[in-house]
């Protein structure tokens, strides 16, 4: 008898051991695969930039582009990665109430160098430091490419780069440390709640995007003497629209790497998956609330520009404005909110035009305005949810929600503004005029983008 | 709004979208569905007006 209690403790043990195995690495693949699903989203933003380029310009974007998404990932490591565990309760750098952030911390599980470089690199006792750091710098470069569309065929490219850095690298870490972290201040005091990023990604590159724009100015031929707005076509609408589905295709791993698996030592819940912040969710939420996100948006979006274009930039939208609730949005709901964001889509991205913005692909409407709509309307119909799986947890207010969107909006906005007119006075923000009239790919790319004669390339295209 | 009495995610057991509980999830879904049904006919009569021009 007791003979046959040791076997079974010790085959208990055993199953226990197998059983821990199993989940570690299902929670390391969980991450690592959302890193080649999220890469979609530049292949994306390539296409879709690419083709709004004109023909005498597309290799120049696509490097622009390249680049950016290069130069985010050393940066974020360098320092961006620090900021999000550093920064959570403001400039004080002080640890916060579920004790997993401020300088401290940060110091010993952030940096590149040290102790603390133990969990920066290979370590066979450590299967989530790398992947969870490739998810975030995925977020980091995802920003970059929001920002990339909105200043196509004007921009110098490393004054680009260096925005890119500011964005990807430091301003929406700053808006991820204070918004989607347990700890963030704007999480415990306000019970701000963003689970998808809709203002701590999207609305923050958005709005750098328009503060780099206003000092960088429209394209050459964008507006007439007396203010009115030409359309500059792109030289290939269906590859950018293929790069607005790719996007979309992307953005289930960027929503997928929103989701902290169970059972690990660093999980939140033994037995469910949670949000960042530690609350409740299902990937079946996402799934619901995703689709049905992606089709108002689109059906909204088409109900007045009947434009591909528009409709894929509504499925963005459409996505977008759900993203801060898609935990807990009831799916009929997700619709109707995202059907209203493809309607508002359209008109706000003309009125931007209006005040001689240049976005050349909307960006500053689908990712900001939509971004702060988002986190907003969650506001309207979220309020009085839990913001952390505590007692006594702090809840979503509309109030909350709306402190939350102007932070956003003013951390992506002022340091887009402020680094663009420093590079402006550097000379380093806009091309000569008469490279860009020359058409950029002739000025500073030694390739062509496509052979002689298929479509025209060089000065003479416009 | 939340669905359960007490603002604690430990309450939660069954569903945790907004409004649940109520009647106001079927009320959304059936807006939803009117509003495809009028996105729809808004859509087959602006399509014909565009047949419309090319066809005078």
């Amino acid at each position: 008898m007791e003979q046959q209690l040791a076997d079974l403790t010790a085959q208990l043990a055993a199953l226990q051991s197998s059983s821990g195995v199993t989940n570690t690495n299902f929670a390391e693949v969980y991450y690592y695969l959302t890193i080649p699903l999220m890469i979609i989203i530049h292949a994306g933003f390539l296409a879709y930039e690419m083709g709004a380029s004109r023909a005498k310009n597309v290799l120049s974007s696509g490097v622009k582009n390249i680049l950016a998404f290069a130069f985010i990932i050393p940066t974020f490591y360098f320092f961006g990665w620090w900021i999000y565990w550093g920064f959570p309760t403001g400039l004080t750098f002080s640890e916060g109430p579920m004790g997993i952030s401020g300088a401290a911390y940060a110091n010993a599980i952030a940096f590149g160098w040290g102790e603390s470089a133990q969990y920066m690199g290979p370590n066979v006792t450590d299967q989530i430091s790398g992947v969870f750091f490739g998810a975030f710098a995925m977020f980091a470069a995802t920003t970059a490419s929001i920002m990339s569309g909105a200043v196509i065929e004007r921009i110098q490219t490393v004054g680009f780069i260096i925005l890119a850095i500011v964005l990807g690298s430091f301003a929406w870490v700053v808006a991820a440390a204070w918004g989607w972290h347990a700890d963030g201040w704007l999480v415990t005091q306000w019970g701000v709640h963003d689970f998808g990023a809709a203002g701590l990604v999207h609305a923050v590159a958005g709005f750098f995007a328009l503060g780099v724009l206003m000092h960088l100015g429209p394209r050459i031929g964008k507006f007439n003497v007396d203010g009115s707005a030409n359309h500059i076509a792109g030289h290939n609408m269906p590859l950018t629209v293929v790069g607005l589905m790719l996007i979309i295709v992307g953005f289930w791993g960027f929503l997928m790497a929103c989701v902290v698996p169970p059972g690990e030592a660093w999980s939140w819940f033994a037995d469910k998956q949670a949000t960042i912040y530690g609350t409740p969710i299902t990937l079946s939420a996402l799934a619901f609330n995703i689709l049905m996100g992606i089709a108002g948006g689109i059906i909204g979006s088409w109900i007045w520009t009947k434009d591909p274009f528009w409709m894929m930039s509504g499925a963005l939208a459409g996505i977008i404005s759900v993203a801060s609730g898609l935990d807990i949005y009831f799916p009929a709901l997700a619709f109707i909110i995202a059907m209203s964001a493809g309607i508002i889509l359209k008109p706000a991205a003309t009125w931007l035009e209006s005040r001689g913005i240049d976005d050349a692909v909307g960006a500053v409407t689908v990712h900001g305005t939509i971004g702060l709509y988002g986190v907003i309307m969650l506001g309207v119909f979220g309020s009085g949810y839990p913001a952390l799986a505590i007692e006594n947890a702090p809840v979503i207010t509309l109030y909350g929600q709306i402190i939350g969107a102007v932070v956003f909006f003013l951390l992506g906005f002022v340091p887009g503004w402020v680094f663009a007119l420093i590079l402006k006075k550097m000379g380093m923000l806009r091309v000569p005029a008469a490279a860009e009239e020359a058409g950029l790919d002739t000025v500073k790319v030694p390739a062509q983008g496509y052979p002689e004669g298929i479509v025209p390339s060089g000065p003479a295209s416009s | 709004m939340f669905p359960y009495d007490t603002a604690d995610w430990a309450v939660v057991d069954g569903p945790m979208f907004m409004l649940a509980n109520t009647s106001w999830p079927g009320i959304f879904t059936a807006i939803a569905a009117v509003l495809c049904v009028w996105v729809l006919a808004a859509g087959f009569r602006s399509e014909h007006e565009q047949y419309a021009k090319f066809e005078k």
